[in-house]
């Protein structure tokens, strides 16, 4: 029985709990809950018992099998890369041509086109200063470009779609994580009140996501290293590479090993059982062993329209996914997701029933047996 | 004219304690007065610079209570009878040349004036003043009611000249802020000449320099100055102040001063005890005159005392009687160490009455049991609790707003020591519960310089300090250097609205007048810490997120001393009073109200007077007539609901 609650309750269970990520949900749907360089504030109590904040967090109360009926009309099943129609591998077609790309360039070329196009009035994406990112709202298509680069700290994109929404936006797509595209497809089933349209987010563009970086621990960790002013852009390589590798301004690189920089992972990661942002129109990442290609995972009737018609206007290049990269990817999946639900089981975080204990998420017990026991055999 | 010079002598005018010092200190020829602003006693300066023209004064508001002394005392070493004014804390703060005064001796008359605020009405401490008079060995004098003050003010320069030393008038809130009758006397004629003599030996007092004791020579002037405090004493054997009223042989004696005279007598009244119970005022408290008080304590063997706060007197008393003991009995004393009345808080009638009924046995008059009970149901029913807030426009609940934001979004536990005005306020919800310490005047930079300097012990929350303009200069500026200097780690939030506020908007070094409403040259303060090594930064309290970036990015950068200065006058200066820059209205429409998204932020947290909730409609509206218009609160809506228009 999911339980509800008010900004209180998302306080102590979430924020003081270590399982706030700073997505932005609960950021600025009112004046008391605020984000600064990567941290959740809240600035005043504030007295309701019921609130959006707490309905559309998406690391509380989050029911999935309500989710995904509203998504995908069935129920949630215990597929590691969940609901889609079909998995490919893609990059940024000619129409793209001389913008730089984390990798295959495959989300903005998306967004670029879906503005271009109308199909959306505006996209939420995340800029960055320095090592900060900034979440954006732009209406123009060459404005998508500026928000290029992947970011690894957590960013509170999402506040950047509370505003615009309240600023009276409509027809809105958004560039998220796992977690952010989980708040949103809250925010679409518990519903914005009293707005004239109940509905103002056309497109999900869900990012896959291991793990996120908490942006103060990585700042100070960069500050022992370097001046951060000085670096130009962060890259972690596909597997197997376990490496960041980070470019700066006069042309040096630095190498990280990777078991450094897992330090710096927040509590909350731990808990997240979504690799593929699997509540998301379409998701979008790197492909093991192709660092300027992404996978590309179709999920809904319009996130496959959009792709078909970027293709056909050469925004895209699509192609057929190799059979082992898409084992692996099962497999990474597969193991994220078992590991967050075993955690959060051990941790009494499931289908909770007490009065007084609520649940980060709840599902269906014979759907969360299957994920505890699936065999993880070796890579 | 002022009507504490407009008056013949032998008219009859109802006064305030406050204005009674003032004619007193002008019947008494006083020509130099200073002071520092401090409630209840600040009315004494401001009516002084009000005649200071009319007559050939020199009126001063020192930047603090030392300097202020100090500056008496050089009128009084140049022969001129002067007079310093302060409340309880400001003797403390005058006390270390107060010591050295009454060893060195003064020349002309000179009165130090100690309003003291007995239950702390507007006051962060209940200290007592009148402690300071038998440490530094100086005479005490407490008027006993309002004819007294002037009377006993006025001779107060004579005992000052006649022994050659400062001479203590010690007021409280109820003598200074209530009013009686007083007749006036005389306002003397004549110029006073200002000269320093200093060419005789080094030990003459009068024609030598004026040094408070020689090094390892103690008894050279430390008995003379005993031998002052003696002479004091004479004089007060037969002083017409220190009166008796009562029985020839009381059952009970009460021996009291100051207020609590005027309590003791209406207890007796209440309780009908003018028969039993006899009252010894003493006007002249230190140092007591032997006889006279060995005189009235032989009437009778039980004595009460009737004093605020601290049991002074009765130990003083107590002293007395166990030395006469052998000539006048054993005495069997009530007052606060008996228990029978409180060391805590103001004295008032009711508990002198409850005290007396229950030592002489005799009933108190009793409410009547309806009365009270309908008493008590319409102040918890009817009465609105007030709490204390800030006024309408006041610029320092925009500063506090932005403060407690930045903090709460720096996440990091940061906390800000407090200091001294109408700021202090900042530690109740009016000002968002930001102040975590507060004690007296600048020790909110004194303590944030220590807290800064703990970085080595781990601590690693932000250090913010605020304080008033008129504080900064009183106090403060120590604290800055010393911080510089060590390199501690904190920022220091300067609230500049451009005068002493919370005691009245007097004048202070930053201000360009004084006391007198003569023009002045004001201090820069940014100047000041600049010159001291800190970094400035300048706001306006009124632009909030500008407010709340800088003290942000102030925070984050987190080495040394910043000082930020949020500059916006007062509601009630005479730059903003009467004046509205902005048309407000709420449109209802928009408001959300109780609803998620707002919960009534502007009237349950921000909290401004005069913006009220509308139970009915559930939205917010603006109240007209207490709205001055600043225009801070149309950025706290989350709506938008609240419009400002710009004022015609």
């Amino acid at each position: 029985m999911l339980k509800k609650g008010g900004p209180y309750e998302l306080l102590s269970d979430v924020i003081e709990s270590d399982l706030c990520i700073g997505c932005g949900a609960c950021i600025d749907l009112c004046p008391y809950f605020k984000s600064y360089r990567g941290k959740t504030a809240m600035l005043f109590p504030c007295t309701s018992s019921e609130g959006k904040c707490f309905a559309y967090c998406p690391k509380i109360e989050v029911d999935l099998d309500e989710l995904s009926l509203h998504y995908f009309e069935a129920p949630y099943n215990a597929d590691p890369l969940g609901y889609y129609r079909s998995i490919h591998i893609s990059k940024a077609g000619r129409e793209m041509g001389g913008a730089s790309f984390q990798a295959g360039g495959t989300v903005s070329a998306i967004m670029y086109y879906a503005l271009k196009k109308g199909y959306l009035d505006g996209a939420v994406l995340t800029d960055s200063e320095g090592l900060l990112p900034l979440p954006c709202f732009v209406t123009q298509p060459e404005d998508v470009l500026r928000c290029s680069t992947s970011k690894y700290a957590a960013a509170p994109t999402l506040s950047a779609l509370n505003r615009a929404i309240r600023d009276g936006y409509g027809r809105i797509g958004v560039v998220a994580t796992p977690c952010q595209a989980q708040a949103m497809a809250l925010m679409r089933v518990k519903g914005i009140e009293e707005k004239e349209d109940p509905n103002p987010v056309h497109l999900v563009v869900g990012l896959f996501c291991t793990w996120s970086l908490d942006f103060r621990a990585l700042e100070d960790f960069m500050k022992e290293r370097i001046t951060t002013e000085s670096i130009e852009k962060i890259d972690i390589p596909p597997p197997p590479a376990e490496i960041m590798k980070v470019y700066l301004t006069n042309g040096a690189k630095l190498e990280i090993p990777l078991d450094e920089i897992r330090e710096l992972v927040p509590e909350s990661c731990s808990y997240c059982y979504d690799m593929t942002a699997e509540f998301s129109d379409i998701s979008v990442g790197v492909l093991e062993g192709r660092p300027d290609m992404n996978t590309l995972i179709i999920r809904t009737e319009r996130g496959q329209r959009l792709i078909e018609e970027a293709i056909d206007e050469g925004y895209l290049i699509v192609d057929e996914i190799p059979e082992d990269a898409l084992a692996h990817l099962t497999w990474a999946a597969g193991r994220k997701k078992k590991r967050a639900l075993t955690k959060a089981r051990d941790g009494g975080m499931i289908n909770t029933i007490d009065e007084d204990k609520r649940s980060i998420v709840r599902l269906r017990t014979e759907i969360l047996e299957k994920i505890l026991v699936a065999s993880q055999g070796c890579e | 004219m002022s009507y504490v010079i407009d008056g013949q002598a032998g008219s009859s005018h109802l006064l305030m304690g406050n204005e009674a010092i003032v004619r007193g200190a002008l019947e008494g020829g006083i020509s130099v007065a200073t002071g520092y602003p401090g409630t209840p006693s600040s009315e004494i300066i401001e009516l002084l610079a009000g005649v200071a023209k009319e007559r050939n004064l020199y009126v001063e508001w020192s930047v603090n209570e030392k300097v202020g002394l100090e500056v008496a005392a050089a009128a009084s070493f140049a022969g001129l009878r002067s007079m310093c004014v302060m409340k309880q804390n400001g003797v403390n703060v005058a006390s270390d040349f107060l010591l050295h005064l009454a060893s060195s001796g003064t020349r002309g008359g000179m009165v130090l004036v100690s309003c003291d605020d007995p239950g702390a009405l507007s006051s962060v401490n209940e200290g007592e003043s009148r402690l300071f008079a038998k440490m530094v060995e100086i005479p005490l004098l407490e008027p006993g009611d309002f004819q007294e003050v002037k009377d006993l003010t006025k001779w107060a320069f004579e005992l000052s000249e006649e022994i050659r030393n400062i001479v203590m008038i010690r007021s409280v809130t109820r003598m200074s802020h209530a009013s009686g009758n007083v007749e006036y006397g005389s306002l003397p004629d004549g110029k006073a000449h200002a000269n320093f003599d200093f060419h005789g030996p080094l030990l003459d007092q009068e024609k030598g320099p004026v040094i408070s004791m020689l090094v390892s020579a103690a008894e050279s002037q430390h008995g003379p100055q005993q031998e002052k405090l003696r002479k004091a004493a004479g004089i007060f054997e037969t002083c017409p102040f220190n009166t008796y009223k009562g029985p020839e042989r009381p059952e009970l004696l009460i021996v009291t001063s100051s207020a609590c005279n005027l309590y003791s007598r209406e207890a007796i009244k209440a309780l009908n005890l003018d028969k039993k119970v006899g009252i010894l005022k003493l006007a002249t408290t230190w140092s007591l005159p032997r006889n006279m008080v060995k005189g009235h304590l032989a009437l009778t063997d039980k004595i009460m005392i009737v004093e605020e706060v601290l049991p002074t007197l009765e130990e003083n008393i107590k002293v007395l009687a166990a030395e006469m003991a052998s000539e006048i009995g054993i005495k069997t004393f009530y007052g606060k160490r008996s228990g029978h009345l409180p060391s805590i808080g103001e004295m008032n009638p009711d508990l002198v009455i409850g005290a007396l009924s229950s030592i002489i046995g005799q009933k108190r008059p009793s409410i009547p049991v309806a009365f009270a009970e309908r008493a008590r149901r319409i102040i918890d029913e009817v009465v609105p609790k007030r709490a204390m807030t800030f006024c309408p426009g006041c610029p320092h609940r925009a500063s506090y707003w932005s403060i407690h934001n930045a903090i709460e979004m720096d996440n990091r536990k940061g906390f800000v020591c407090g200091d001294i005005g109408c700021y202090t306020l900042g530690m109740l919800p009016c000002g968002f519960s930001t102040l975590k310490t507060v004690h007296s005047m600048g020790s909110g930079s004194g303590i944030a310089g220590g807290f800064g300097k703990l970085k080595q012990f781990g601590m690693d929350q932000p250090v913010v300090a605020v304080c008033g303009d008129s504080t900064f200069f009183h106090a403060a500026m120590p604290a800055l250097a010393n911080a510089v200097h060590q390199k501690s780690s904190f920022t220091l939030v300067i609230l500049d609205n451009s005068g002493t506020a919370m005691t009245g908007f007097q004048a202070h070094p930053g201000i360009a007048a004084n006391a007198m409403g003569e023009e002045m040259p004001a201090l820069d303060i940014a100047a000041i810490c600049r010159a001291m090594g800190a970094r400035v930064e300048k706001v306006d309290p009124f632009d909030l997120e500008g407010t709340r970036r800088a003290l942000n990015e102030i925070m984050e950068y987190g080495e040394g001393v910043t000082v930020l200065m949020m500059q916006q006058a007062c509601a009630l200066s005479p730059q903003r009073k009467g004046r509205k820059n902005y048309d407000m209205e709420i449109d209802e429409e928009l408001c959300l109200g109780e609803k998620c998204g707002c919960n009534r932020i502007c009237t349950r947290i921000f909290g401004c007077p005069g913006i009220v909730w509308n139970k009915e409609k559930g939205v917010s509206t603006i109240d007209e007539l207490i709205c001055v218009g600043c225009g801070v609160c149309a950025d706290i809506c989350p709506q938008g609901a609240i419009k400002r228009r710009e004022a015609e």
